[in-house]
């Protein structure tokens, strides 16, 4: 899945998927639930806390 | 990563602004001590705030026309209210100079010889608003670039 595809699935600029996978910026609860619905695995496989 | 289109618009915004009011304020202030006839006055002020007005407009009309949505999401907004935080802390930090220096004027133990200098004529006392205001907004400018370009 694109970084576009995945944008707009979750409503943000592709942009900001880009900076969530650099790290370089933590999304809020509701975009990280979004992203897990659309890869259908739980939240804790997605993110991880260091 | 390339630079986004905002982050282009924001590196030209920033470039023009201080370009301009670099330009003007250079006038400004190395001629401090010109008599007011001969100081950057209203209609100078006026015609910098149109030209500046013009050129943010035809920068955010290019950028809107080339195209990528103009989608503002959750860290565009933090990073705005980020920005405009610091540029807020910047403008009180002028004003709170400004309004010592007026009152230091009115009141200090000096101001019969404060009164004489040349910075506290009305004019200057304008520029130097204008000045805060001008540099509240570089900051806000270079927090936002910062903070697309090194993260939140």
């Amino acid at each position: 899945m694109s970084q576009q595809m995945l944008a707009d699935k979750i409503g943000v600029t592709r942009q900001t998927v880009f900076a969530i996978e650099k790290d370089k910026y933590s999304p809020s609860l509701e975009v990280a639930f979004k992203i897990s619905n659309v890869f259908e695995i739980p939240l804790e496989e997605v993110f991880t806390y260091d | 990563m390339g630079l986004s289109n905002k982050e282009k618009s924001l590196i030209i915004s920033l470039i023009v602004t201080l370009l301009i009011f670099g330009w003007y304020f250079f006038g400004v202030f190395s001629n401090v001590t010109a008599t007011s006839s001969e100081q950057l006055g209203f209609n100078d002020v006026i015609r910098v705030i149109f030209l500046i007005a013009i050129l943010e407009g035809i920068i955010a009309w290019f950028f809107q026309k080339k195209g990528e949505a103009d989608l503002v999401d959750e860290r565009d907004k933090l990073i705005d209210t980020k920005s405009y935080r610091n540029s807020y802390w910047t403008l009180c930090i002028g004003v709170w100079f400004i309004l010592m220096q007026l009152l230091f004027e009115a009141s200090g133990p000096w101001s019969n010889a404060y009164h004489t200098l040349v910075f506290t004529s009305p004019i200057y006392i304008a520029h130097l608003l204008l000045l805060f205001f001008v540099l509240s907004e570089v900051i806000h400018f270079s927090t936002q670039l910062y903070h697309y370009r090194r993260g939140i």
